[in-house]
């Protein structure tokens, strides 16, 4: 197959901003490729770089193997046609004038077009539907239909490329589909190569074989969506939590931001209190805060990450010295904390003889009737007590009507449970 | 009728009528429109007289018409005219400087107030180029900062000129069609037409300019020389009309609306359209300056305004479509 365009090496940007350096891309004919990546980074440019619009300060751009910025305007024209995000214009043109447009570069100035021109015009718009309008005036269409008027003035151009910036940004969920679908017949049955920036993934995903991922300039990924379109490289670039599941019954891909649980009213917000140390509390905390919880933590030492967690996320917490057996006055405010509080939670804390007695905490409010949350996973590898059996420890506890938890959102299920259930009024 | 049809028909009837209509301005007189003495050698002079006047009317309107065309199509923007960039004040400012000094009787006025609009145009455009071609921005902020430099200027002249050359000063800034000589109106008519004629060639351009300087690069054109050509048409024509009749206003911005209504803002058409109506308005507004108070003549630029202001407001209201995107 033909190379339809190439960029050699590219650097571009404004103004002493360079947007991207020695970017290397190519893209054969016939292709269907959506250009992806968060705001700014770099995919318009890319697209006024590979029009023409912007000479690159380095390397070169071939459209079919020709400099794009030696070829001579008309011929570009006749290579390379550009779907706009929205055409903005003050007249109020009908379809049909607009439509011929296309062909501005092709027409003697002083002539009418020929039969040839009218036939190309008549043919693009009966492709992109809008035959009915055209004399219709610009500003008496819908969006979708202006985005098909102009796709009818991009065909009208007979162009080997077509390049798109996010041409369904402006258009609800049909009439977006509906542009989609003109644009993979056009690829499909004329050949056209296409080009198109877009922020919606799944539409992306849906239409083109091929995603270009752009972060910050560079190319990230290049391939089909399932090898684009992966959770660890998404979440680098979106600097976002997200998912990607499959459909079922197409097997199309679908990215959706992982969006955390409904925050609770504040009125009704439960006291959770957490056992923590060593960084077992780290994430789990966070996520009880996102949640809206009001979280005590204790017994930590000082300096110990959990504590600075906590500390960071302003939660109460009663603290030991740095790497000191924990006292009996710590224990005893923690005590007290707990019996207060409507769940206690005790993280995947490895226990040593220092700490050992912060198990004591979680015994003390099962005890009284305090739901207790329990990390149970590894607990042989926790114990560091030689001899003082926290793992029969642990069990008993479980086996006292302790719930068992191993990953964050199964312990926040099982709080939300249980302040749906049996709601606990606690004060700090 | 088919809608382009209907509009194609328009502008063949603006051609079809102008003889008849530049004809009646011909014969429009002190004493209404009545025939002609061709057996007195007055009779034949005051014929060729008002031949001079229709025909600068119609040229002048014309090329004032193209040239707010082009500028409102470049400046996408409704209340561009052909002075909106300075051309008033630089022409004023060197006419002004001609009558003050005591040169104008010896045909320079025209001239300098010629070469003064083109330099004024010229300093703006060049002002306006950052590189590649003029912003719209840029154009309208130079055009501003080089009008109101050009203005104080001429206010300056104006406060220290005598009661007689004040006088004249302000006659020819209110623009009349009393032609010095039958070669300058050629000289200037020539230049008038060329230049609407290209402006006219640069039609297809314009319209893609109107989507946008980067949609007009898409579309094939290459714009840096395309906006700049068309400036320099539209200062050509501005500045000749200038120099043969003085600041007449009103006709560049209006009749390019009113014409937009009426054929759609497709420059193919529009140009045109424009350049027929333009110089049908202006002949009719200096026949009816010349006769309404006779023998006293009311400058042409008084009428423009005072009759074809309300006369345009009532057609536009009419319309609904104005050819504008609201």
């Amino acid at each position: 197959m033909n190379q339809a365009f190439a960029l050699e090496q590219v650097s571009a940007g404004y103004q002493r901003t360079p947007i991207f350096r020695n970017l290397q891309l190519a893209v054969t004919e016939g292709e269907m490729v959506a250009l992806l990546g968060p705001n700014g980074a770099g995919k318009s440019t890319l697209l006024r770089v590979l029009t023409g619009l912007l000479t690159p300060t380095a390397g070169t751009i071939r459209l079919f193997g020709q400099d794009v910025n030696k070829l001579r305007a008309a011929e570009r024209a006749r290579l390379i046609a550009v779907v706009p995000q929205e055409l903005k214009t003050p007249m109020a043109y009908t379809v049909a004038e607009l439509v011929l447009m296309g062909r501005t570069a092709l027409l003697n100035p002083w002539r009418q077009p020929s039969a040839v021109d009218s036939q190309v015009v008549e043919r693009a718009m009966v492709y992109t539907d809008v035959s009915d309008l055209s004399n219709r005036s610009l500003d008496a269409l819908s969006g979708g239909e202006k985005q098909r008027a102009v796709i009818a003035m991009a065909l009208a151009q007979e162009p080997r490329i077509i390049v798109m910036d996010e041409p369904t940004t402006h258009l609800d969920l049909n009439h977006s589909l509906e542009i989609m679908q003109i644009i993979e017949r056009l690829n499909r049955e004329q050949g056209v190569t296409v080009m198109m920036t877009s922020h919606d993934l799944n539409m992306a995903a849906e239409f083109c074989q091929r995603l270009i991922l752009l972060d910050q300039g560079q190319v990230v990924a290049d391939g089909t969506p399932e090898a684009v379109l992966k959770e660890e490289i998404l979440r680098e670039v979106y600097h976002c939590d997200l998912r990607v599941r499959k459909d079922t019954p197409t097997g199309a891909l679908f990215v959706a931001p992982a969006r955390r649980p409904p925050l609770p009213r504040p009125a009704t917000a439960m006291r959770v209190h957490v056992i923590a140390g060593g960084g077992s509390g780290g994430e789990l905390l966070r996520q009880l805060a996102l949640c809206g919880y009001r979280v005590t933590c204790g017994v930590l030492n000082q300096m110990d990450s959990d504590a600075r967690a906590a500390e960071a996320l302003g939660m109460v917490q009663i603290m030991e010295k740095p790497f000191s057996p924990i006292g009996p006055e710590a224990l005893s405010q923690a005590k007290h904390l707990a019996t207060d509080a409507a769940a206690v939670i005790l993280c995947e804390v490895p226990f040593g003889p220092g700490n050992l007695i912060n198990l004591e905490i979680a015994e003390d409010a099962l005890q009284k009737g305090i739901p207790v949350l329990i990390n149970d996973r590894n607990l042989e590898k926790r114990d560091y007590t030689a001899g003082q059996n926290v793992v029969a420890r642990i069990r008993q506890l479980i086996q006292s009507g302790a719930i068992c938890w191993r990953q964050g959102n199964v312990a926040l299920t099982a709080l939300a449970r249980l302040s749906g259930s049996a709601p606990r009024q606690s004060s700090p | 009728m088919e809608l382009r049809m209907k509009r194609s028909v328009i502008v063949w009837w603006l051609f079809l009528l102008s003889p008849l209509v530049l004809g009646a301005c011909v014969l429009a007189g002190a004493t209404g429109i009545s025939g002609l003495d061709w057996h007195t050698a007055t009779g034949r002079a005051i014929f060729w007289l008002r031949v001079h006047r229709v025909a600068a009317g119609f040229v002048i309107g014309a090329g004032l018409s193209c040239s707010g065309v082009v500028l409102q199509a470049l400046l996408r923007n409704p209340l561009a005219d052909p002075y909106i960039l300075g051309v008033s004040s630089g022409a004023g400012l060197g006419a002004a400087l001609v009558i003050v000094s005591g040169f104008a009787v010896a045909g320079l006025l025209p001239v300098s107030a010629f070469l003064a609009a083109i330099l004024t145009l010229s300093v703006v455009i060049l002002l306006a180029r950052n590189g590649g071609a003029p912003s719209i921005y840029g154009l309208l902020l130079s055009g501003v900062i080089v009008s109101s430099m050009c203005s104080s200027m001429l206010m300056l002249i104006i406060s220290l000129a005598s009661a007689e050359g004040l006088h004249s000063i302000t006659w020819w800034m209110l623009g009349n069609l009393q032609i010095v000589s039958s070669s300058l109106l050629m000289i200037s008519g020539t230049l008038i037409i060329l230049g609407a004629l290209g402006i006219w060639g640069l039609a297809r351009n314009l319209n893609a300019l109107t989507l946008g300087r980067e949609m007009a690069h898409h579309l094939g054109i290459r714009t840096g020389v395309a906006v700049t050509l068309a400036l320099a048409l539209a200062t050509l024509t501005t500045a000749a009309s200038v120099g043969l009749a003085g600041l007449i206003g009103f006709v560049g911005l209006i009749v390019p609306h009113l014409m937009r209504s009426l054929v759609g803002p497709d420059h193919r058409r529009l140009v045109p359209a424009a350049a027929l109506a333009g110089g049908w308005f202006l002949a009719l507004c200096d026949a009816l300056a010349r006769t309404a108070l006779a023998p006293v003549e009311i400058p042409v630029g008084v009428i423009t305004a005072l009759i074809g202001g309300p006369f345009f407001l009532i057609l536009l209201r009419r319309r609904r479509k104005h050819g504008w995107v609201e």
